[in-house]
């Protein structure tokens, strides 16, 4: 294995085309016990297009990488202790207005130029010369035209993340409401703004005797048109997503639908707009295991056609494999391994991803002969300069208590944190795969 | 266990059968209850008619998605509910075994008086509900139960001490130094130690919360376990820990497991029978190997290609099964498989209801509709506000829209009117057929895997 520098030139091109980079990103957590390290110095790119999957156990901190996206981490207690969430956000193809077409790889979107260089790259995007947007410094009023527009959520639980008072007509044109304001009162035949009452309105942001105004007859036959218009938008992002009688699931309460059923309004509603990036947090986890392969499906589905980048987090390693093209390992606050899917699951290179993987009853394990790895995930109360995974590890060495190791990437972009693979220098012992400690 | 049982009124006897447990054509339903008066509107049929054994020293899986009862089913074998009808037989030997089942075969009212005299003797010593007093609490002793959430089913004010002495403590088994004595060994048995005794559940990871479930199972030194679903709130990593415990423990103990889960892989590793559930009912049983590999119902097939196994190629297709489970209250006719089924055939019980079901997802026309009259469930008049709806329907249960197995199973379409009448061939419920030893399915076909 060979070695390489952070400053690798194959992950520089990579980096170019990413959707979004976390940087170093810190994010800590205040308790009665001390300060906890949830997330620690992670670092990784979602390229255009690609399917990105973060697998780690329960508290690896993987839904708390994947909330400061969005910055839906509550602080306090949370504490951005470091680092950036960068987004690179793309706009309408202006050549086939979001249809697809060469220009833009059939995915209708295209980047935007950056506002300070017009493209040609300068310090404040990173020498990409795409309009680049620190998510963690962000306004808080810029960010809300981010998300659910340019970067959408699927929750876990569809139960708990839909809003039981409202409709599914409700929530969806909520979205639409929001983020494409303009686009509905063109389509009701009202643009340009003149109308500011009908504007306000469709921005959900009028007041009952607006509403009232709204209500009489003047005004009430355009109104109602605009009402159409966004039911027929709810349609269409129902029928994307394969339910069948779309405009009679709108009139339905989320208690009302099964659970495979809500996930798929969840999922119309986070792919509404056409998102630049797509975060699944568990998507599946609360599902049954047919409803699940469907889902699944579905989500391959509208990601070939939709072109996002998909940022998809589990902990089940044979659905990772099925869905992502490339895989992260998250351990204790930690990435400890990332790389193209085949590299990770042919050839782990981690002790934590081959135990892992050799821990899941498969048909290869003989009964009781499970290779359990022993002990349990640290607390990450202040953790020690030590490799996060040494009190589990059979091959540990005293290095590995004493000194930290970091990611480096060997061929093909495969990244590892270990000192079996990245020995430090001067190190009286050295790990290896060859020879256990405990 | 090495401890031995004194000092209890009812000595864990050993039991002399070769039949752990045997499940004899077992229903729970629930009642829906609605209006002021909550009157009662319907049932839920959860369980439904299920039979199966356990033989002593092996592990039966019992699988299905959410909502196909197993929960429930468990719940009845381990007495902590009551039965609907049918019932749970503990501890019986090969001959008694035979014997009920030949009892059961014979439906209720065609039994004869011998029958009758016979089920009530079997009954009176064997079945759960129905024995007396010190056998139940010897039946109580011997079934222990691991559940799935080791948080909610230990209590979060009591000390490790006093949930893992519990048991003996109620069966007056231990008591003082001796008993925290016998609570260290068994804290010890699963892999915790005497510094763990003073603790609270909220002290501990899911993991270790879930070996303290075990171990105050393990107390009472049972013949039994049911697991519901005990690994399914646990990480990969820590789930083989306890997999490999369970394991370890059966072979050390001879524990007779009944294993609850929706996880085929982790039944596939632990289970030598497999029982597939589907709405209350079993849709196949037989060896771990034999379903695994020769699958004959199509729902247990569904759910094997549905679940992605790691050792699996990954581009291949997960198979996805058509629609939902349909309501519990009112199931399927037939084969309850048959509204979801990719080889349906015109056999398996299309009925009524499933032109109804086919008009709620069809826009506009479950509005339209504005009466169901029934004769039975094959047969009814559907009643629409206008002719066209009942037109359009009438030309649908002709065409491509319906499937071509309900088209098959239709011996009438009459429109009259607004008013359709509507019938369909009927058909008897579908029974559990042999397929090789110990291997049953319910299904009409004879399939073998491929041809799904």
């Amino acid at each position: 294995m060979t070695l390489a520098q952070a400053s690798d030139p194959a992950r520089d091109t990579a980096s170019i085309s990413a959707v979004a980079s976390v940087v170093d990103l810190r994010v800590h957590f205040e308790s009665k016990a001390g300060r906890v390290h949830a997330v620690d110095g992670v670092d990784f790119d979602i390229r255009d297009g690609e399917t990105l999957g973060l697998v780690g156990e329960t508290g690896c901190g993987k839904s708390v990488t994947a909330r400061s996206f969005l910055r839906l981490v509550p602080m306090p207690p949370g504490i951005q202790a470091g680092g950036s969430v960068l987004f690179r956000p793309h706009h309408r193809c202006s050549n086939c207005a979001g249809e697809g077409c060469l220009e833009c790889d059939g995915s209708g979107r295209l980047p935007i130029e950056c506002p300070d260089c017009g493209g040609t790259g300068c310090p404040s995007c990173g020498d990409t010369g795409m309009q680049t947007i620190d998510l963690s410094t962000l306004p808080e009023k810029e960010l809300r035209r981010i998300r659910g527009n340019r970067i959408a959520m699927i929750f876990q639980d569809p139960a708990k993340a839909l809003n039981p008072a409202l409709t599914v007509r409700d929530q969806i044109a909520e979205v639409f409401y929001q983020h494409r304001t303009e686009e509905v009162l063109e389509r009701a035949g009202t643009a340009g703004g003149a109308d500011l009452l009908l504007h306000r309105h469709v921005n959900q942001r009028s007041r009952w005797p607006e509403r009232a105004l709204l209500s009489l007859p003047p005004l009430r036959g355009r109104r109602n048109r605009v009402e159409e218009v966004v039911d027929e938008m709810v349609a269409a992002a129902l029928a994307e997503t394969q339910i069948p009688n779309p405009t009679k699931v709108m009139d339905r309460y989320p208690h009302e639908l099964s659970g495979g059923m809500k996930q798929r309004v969840m999922i119309a509603q986070a792919l509404a707009c056409n998102p630049d990036l797509l975060i699944a947090d568990e998507p599946t986890t609360a599902l049954d295991v047919t409803v699940q392969a469907r889902i699944i499906e579905l989500i391959k589905d509208l990601q070939g056609r939709h072109q996002s980048a998909v940022l998809y987090i589990s902990h089940d390693l044979s659905l990772v494999r099925r869905v992502c093209d490339r895989v992260a390992v998250m351990y204790a606050g930690r990435i400890v391994e990332i790389g193209v899917t085949e590299e990770i699951f042919a050839n782990p290179l981690h002790p934590y991803t081959r135990g892992l993987l050799a821990a899941i009853p498969g048909r290869g394990h003989g009964r009781g002969q499970l290779v359990a790895i022993k002990g349990t995930v640290p607390e990450l109360i202040d953790p020690p300069p030590s490799c996060r995974f040494v009190e589990r590890c059979s091959f540990a060495v005293d290095v590995c208590a004493s000194l930290d190791p970091e990611i480096e990437f060997g061929s093909g972009n495969h990244g590892v944190a270990c000192f079996i693979h990245n020995p430090p220098e001067g190190a009286a012992e050295v790990p290896s795969f060859s020879r256990r400690t405990s | 266990m090495t401890a031995t049982l004194e000092g209890s009124g009812v000595a864990g006897a050993e039991l002399r059968g070769d039949f752990a447990i045997s499940v004899q054509n077992l229903a729970k339903h629930f009642p829906i209850r609605e209006g002021a008066l909550q009157k009662v509107a319907g049932h839920v049929r959860a369980v439904d008619g299920v039979s199966f054994d356990i033989r002593r020293g092996e592990t039966v899986g019992l699988v299905g998605e959410s909502g196909c009862g197993k929960t429930t089913l468990g719940r009845c074998v381990s007495g902590l509910t009551d039965p609907t009808s049918g019932g749970v037989y503990f501890d019986l030997t090969t001959a008694e075994r035979d014997r009920l089942g030949e009892i059961f075969d014979v439906p209720e009212n065609g039994r004869n008086a011998e029958m009758v005299v016979e089920l009530e003797e079997i009954d009176r010593l064997h079945r759960i509900d129905r024995i007396k007093k010190q056998e139940w609490l010897r039946y109580r002793r011997n079934c222990q139960v691991v559940f799935q959430d080791a948080f909610a089913s230990l209590n979060p004010r009591h000390l490790v001490r006093e949930i893992v002495g519990r048991p003996l403590k109620v069966h007056k088994e231990a008591s003082g130094d001796q008993l925290t004595e016998r609570v260290v060994e068994l804290l010890e048995r699963v892999g915790l130690g005497r510094q763990h005794l003073f603790r609270y559940p909220h002290q501990f990871s899911g993991g270790q919360r879930q070996r303290i479930s075990i171990a105050r199972a393990l107390a009472l030194d049972p013949e039994l376990m049911v697991l519901d679903e005990p690994t399914s709130a646990l990480d990969v990593s820590v789930q083989a820990q306890i997999l490999n415990l369970l394991n370890e423990l059966q072979q050390e103990l001879g524990l007779t497991y009944l294993f609850i889960t929706h996880d085929l892989s982790v039944v596939r590793h632990m289970a030598d029978r497999v029982v597939v559930m589907y709405l209350g009912k079993v849709a196949e049983s037989g060896a771990t190997s034999d379903i695994f590999e020769d699958a004959r119902h199509p729902y247990s097939h569904a759910l094997l290609r549905a679940s992605p196994d790691v050792d699996d190629d990954p581009a291949a297709a997960l198979m996805t099964l058509e629609g939902s489970v349909p309501d519990p209250a009112r199931p399927p006719q037939g084969c309850r498989f048959h509204t979801r089924c990719p080889v349906a055939t015109a056999r398996c019980g299309w009925e009524v209801d499933d032109v109804v079901r086919w008009l709620e997802d069809e826009p506009g026309m479950f509005d339209a509709l504005s009466d169901v009259t029934r004769v039975d469930a094959f047969t009814a008049d559907l009643v629409f506000a206008d002719e066209s709806a009942a037109a359009k329907l009438e030309a649908a249960l002709r065409s491509g829209k319906m499937p071509e197995a309900a088209r098959q199973a239709l011996v009438e379409v009459r429109r009259d009117g607004a008013r359709t009448h509507i019938a369909f061939t009927p058909v008897s419920e579908v029974k559990l057929t042999r397929r090789g030893p110990g291997h049953e399915a319910a299904c009409v076909l004879d399939l073998t895997l491929d041809r799904v």
